[in-house]
């Protein structure tokens, strides 16, 4: 399967080339999978996808007043008939004549590719599980689902319970003659139930997510833990606002270096929309932080040996001793900012290139939670939030939040209906505490992070 | 309307995957296509163009739905969609053959075409450029131009269970601006968007892309004088037209069948209580002419309507598809969508708005003796079980005794769905659609829909500001 995805997207580069186009590269996927759902200990849905297509990415050298550029277009297609490829050919070389040669374009020939040796060594390492069928997802969905349920009467309804399993193929090969593809499993569990009613109800959920089913937290588990998070909810109120530390749960804290990793995309960078732009090298946060970007860890989902533009994946420790050593980097921004490209290039079947990690680890402390809340005293700890207010220009950060009340170094009452703001380079600059408690969402990993200083709105 | 897969596979498929005693079964053929244009730093240098084709097997029994999609559309792989799709009925299939035949959509909504031909990629391209050229004249404080003009043209085809056969061909292009200026080394941004049902050449006649523009750099420099906003509970006034997205996310979400049907909405079984305030009326429409939430029918193939959800406060109604209506005993309301072939059928909001009432827009601005006013938003989210939602402003001024004071930062507000509402206390004669920028997420699926308000005036929201 993944030998004719590789000759697939072989064969598109040819065609690119045969049509005029002086670079290209491109890339072939196949997603499979299944999910179940089920509700009240009954079906209540059955997925199956079966998906296909391909993507090329062309390069055309065009006059411009300095003497001749590199202009560049992509276009993909889930119809890999003879037809498709050669009308995708057709339309991709159309609009990369049409496109503006860049001076600072760079294809993805002489990228710094893994070898072959490498490449085999990966497949042999990163093997994919295909453990669930549609029946022992199932199963797994029902046990999950009965554990949530029969946790205590005061759950009064379902959302259900999903189990999904599924595999995903991909190949690419660039102009330069690198080529590779490899593939993926995938398994996920997941339940949501509802505590209360009227105007008392409250919802929380529990998933687990790797690359193999017999990897994920027992359905039991997972079950469980969406109750007791659903029923610590109950009786939740708005609060006092006002300015204070603010504790964010792992589930909530993992936004923290995804915004940390929006702001050090080398192309925002250079287009000036990070209100990072001019921190590389500096302490933006507090000493004991370190942020690393694994590409090979053996708990992660975001594995891989290549990014999208075939460069070699390597680990990278984005923030030393709270220090930023530098932008993420393809290899357009790369050339831009001067650096070199960090293999963070990530493209999907169409479309420009954008910036995306790998596996994103935000280092655990070394105080238990329990130890912080102590420390703190009095505060709030965000375990939900809702909304899109960060503002990735100028850091200004305003979201939606629920969670609880922190009162002498205890957790006191669920609160929701309020809100939590700052400037993230002061939330980055002003993180008090790191708990021991890293956990994994599928490819990042945080623990507990607390924030002084943010300031609380509600209504006491 | 020519198809992909002969009628005679459509056939044995359909006879394969009914089971007996199945409520409902389709076959959803698609063929898309996407084009996007846009420019940075002054040059065109992303063109891109996306096509998707493929079938989705959908089976409806009692409380269950079996849905399976392939990419390749082949017999082999198309027989095995349709045999996934039964797996969550027992029982024998129904052998009784069933002959396609054509039938009619009620509506014609939009003009059947592919709006990208509308307008050549030079055509496009100096659009892009002008608008780059207009931004940067408007004021030297402009230090970077985004401009994206995208055309997508869906080609669908449903065969219902009984053998119906229904055509669509959904146009939808939209047209992004966004700015960022500099001065004394503090950045912002300003952005505006607009589109529809419509040729691309509509974006390139008369004045519209231009006025886009001007938004987006009046907003961005405004931007740079903006101050915290402040933090607490306190009266909004919300500006017409994409501030309605207060209704998508306060009770939009929880009106959908789904969540009523299995009791976890705010909203579930208040129909007839007083949910907002007297003068209210909030209405789904997907029947306006061109608009980006409309479609002639849904993705089921039901007619699309205007429903009312609220009227004068009291709550009417629910937005359906067809398994959640009939679970519930009430009738489909054409609010059965899908993201596509590959993605299993929901009841969605289409246009939704509420009425205008009869304060001038000036008097309730007049009314507001310290709080918010609100004109534009990013996007919004709700967490339909508790109720409580979210949605944050992109142009927003601080108001005293009345009179605007000073422009604020981006803030997040948050209310709760099923009494936000009735905070209402005066309802402007302004009503406005929004240009036409709406993306609904839900389970992992997006669809185009639109949103509406007339200036109104809320006694209070909590504000997410940063100042104390």
């Amino acid at each position: 399967m993944t030998s004719h995805l590789q000759t697939l997207s072989q064969q598109l580069v040819e065609m690119a080339k045969i049509s005029g186009a002086c670079e290209a590269d491109a890339m072939a996927v196949a997603d499979t999978g299944e999910s179940i759902r089920v509700r009240n200990g009954k079906v209540e849905s059955v997925e199956r996808e079966d998906a296909q297509g391909v993507g090329l990415r062309v390069f055309v050298e065009q006059a411009t007043a300095q003497g001749t550029g590199l202009a560049f277009a992509s276009a993909s297609t889930s119809d890999v008939s003879e037809t498709g490829l050669k009308l995708l050919v057709k339309q991709v070389m159309e609009m990369a004549r049409i496109s503006e040669p860049d001076p600072d374009a760079v294809p993805p020939t002489g990228a710094n590719h893994p070898t072959r040796k490498e490449l085999d060594a990966w497949t042999e390492r990163h093997t994919v599980d295909a453990s669930w069928n549609t029946e022992a997802a199932k199963q797994a969905a029902l046990t999950c689902e009965d554990a949530a349920l029969s946790f205590s009467d005061k759950i009064t309804n379902s959302e259900g319970a999903e189990a999904g399993f599924g595999m995903v193929r991909v190949a690419y090969a660039s102009a330069d003659g690198f080529a590779a593809a490899y593939e993926k499993s995938s398994a996920a569990l997941s339940a949501s139930v509802i505590a209360g009613a009227g105007d008392g109800m409250q919802r929380d959920y529990a998933w687990d997510r790797k690359r193999s089913a017999n990897a994920l937290r027992a359905p039991e588990a997972i079950g469980r833990e969406a109750s007791e998070r659903t029923l610590r909810r109950l009786g939740a109120s708005s609060m006092d606002g006002g300015a204070m530390t603010v504790v964010f749960e792992p589930r909530v804290a993992a936004s923290i270096p995804g915004h940390l990793i929006s702001a050090i995309n080398g192309r925002a960078v250079l287009q000036q929309r990070s209100f990072l732009a001019d921190q590389k090298g500096k302490h933006i946060f507090p000493d004991f932080m370190r942020i690393v970007d694994d590409p090979d860890h053996p708990q992660g989902l975001g594995n891989r040996l290549f990014d999208g533009e075939g460069t070699r994946c390597r680990p990278m420790t984005i923030i030393d001793h709270g220090a930023l050593s530098g932008f993420l980097a393809d290899r357009y921004a790369a050339r831009r900012l001067g650096s070199t490209p960090t293999g963070h290039a990530s493209r999907g079947l169409t479309g420009d290139i954008s910036i995306g990690t790998s596996n994103l680890i935000l280092e655990a402390g070394h105080q238990t939670v329990e130890n912080i809340l102590h420390e703190i005293g009095n505060g709030l700890l965000v375990t939900e939030l809702i909304g899109f207010g960060v503002n990735g220009v100028t850091g200004d950060y305003s979201r939606g939040a629920s969670g609880f009340l922190i009162e002498n170094g205890k957790l006191s009452r669920p609160v929701q209906e309020i809100t939590i703001a700052g400037n993230l380079k002061d939330m980055f600059a002003n993180i008090s505490h790191l708990g021991d408690d890293l956990t994994w969402f599928g490819s990042s990993a945080v623990p507990t992070v607390a924030i002084t200083g943010m300031t609380v709105a509600g209504q006491g | 309307m020519t198809l992909a897969i002969p009628s005679s596979t459509l056939n044995k498929m359909l006879n394969a995957m009914i089971p007996a005693g199945a409520d409902d079964a389709d076959l959803y053929l698609q063929h898309s296509q996407s084009e996007s244009m846009a420019l940075e730093e002054g040059r065109v240098k992303h063109v891109s163009s996306s096509t998707h084709q493929g079938i989705g097997a959908r089976v409806v029994k009692g409380e269950a739905a079996g849905h399976a999609y392939t990419d390749r559309l082949e017999p082999a792989a198309l027989m095995e969609a349709a045999t996934a799709a039964r797996t969550i009925a027992e029982g024998k299939q129904n052998n009784a053959p069933v002959a396609i035949h054509s039938s009619k959509p009620a509506h014609a909504l939009y003009r059947p075409e592919n709006p990208a031909m509308a307008a050549s990629m030079h055509e496009r391209k100096n659009l892009l450029e002008r608008l780059d050229t207009l931004a940067r004249g408007i004021d030297p404080r402009v230090v970077q131009v985004f401009a994206n003009v995208s055309a997508s043209f869906s080609d669908i085809h449903i065969i219902r269970m009984d053998g119906a056969h229904l055509h669509d061909a959904r146009p939808l292009v939209r047209l992004n601006i966004s700015v960022v200026v500099e001065q004394d080394g503090r950045r912002e941004t300003g952005g505006a968007g607009g589109g529809g049902r419509f040729g691309l050449d509509r974006m390139l006649q008369g004045e519209e892309a231009e006025r886009l523009t001007r938004e987006a750099v009046r907003i961005a420099l405004l931007n740079l004088d903006a101050v915290a906003a402040p933090a607490g509970p306190m009266p909004v006034v919300l500006g017409p037209g994409w501030p309605g997205i207060l209704l998508h996310e306060a009770i939009g979400h929880g009106l959908e069948g789904d969540f009523n049907r299995k009791g976890t909405s705010a909203f579930a079984g208040r129909i007839g209580e007083q949910v907002a305030a007297k003068g209210i009326t909030v209405v789904d429409d997907g029947t306006i002419s061109e608009r980006r939430g409309s479609l002639n029918f849904d993705d089921e193939g039901t007619d699309t309507h205007r429903t009312v959800l609220i009227e004068d406060g009291i709550l009417t109604g629910y937005l359906q598809d067809k398994q959640n209506a009939r679970l519930m005993g009430m009738a489909p309301t054409g609010n059965g969508r899908r993201e596509s072939y590959a993605h299993p059928v929901l009841p969605r909001m289409t246009n939704t708005f509420m009425l205008a009432g009869h304060d001038t827009p000036d008097d309730i601005l007049a009314s507001l003796e310290r709080g918010i006013y609100a004109v534009n938003f990013g996007g919004g989210q709700v967490d339909i079980t508790s109720g409580k939602f979210v949605f944050t402003t992109s142009e927003a001024y601080l108001v005293e005794n009345g009179e605007i004071k000073a422009p604020v930062k981006g803030a997040t507000l948050i209310g709760d769905g099923p009494s936000v509402l009735k905070k209402v206390s005066m309802i402007g004669n302004d009503l406005a659609l929004d240009p036409g920028v709406g993306t609904c997420g839900k389970d992992g699926q997006s669809v185009p829909v639109g949103v509406g308000l007339p200036t109104i005036r809320i006694d209070e929201l909590i504000v997410g500001g940063a100042e104390i």
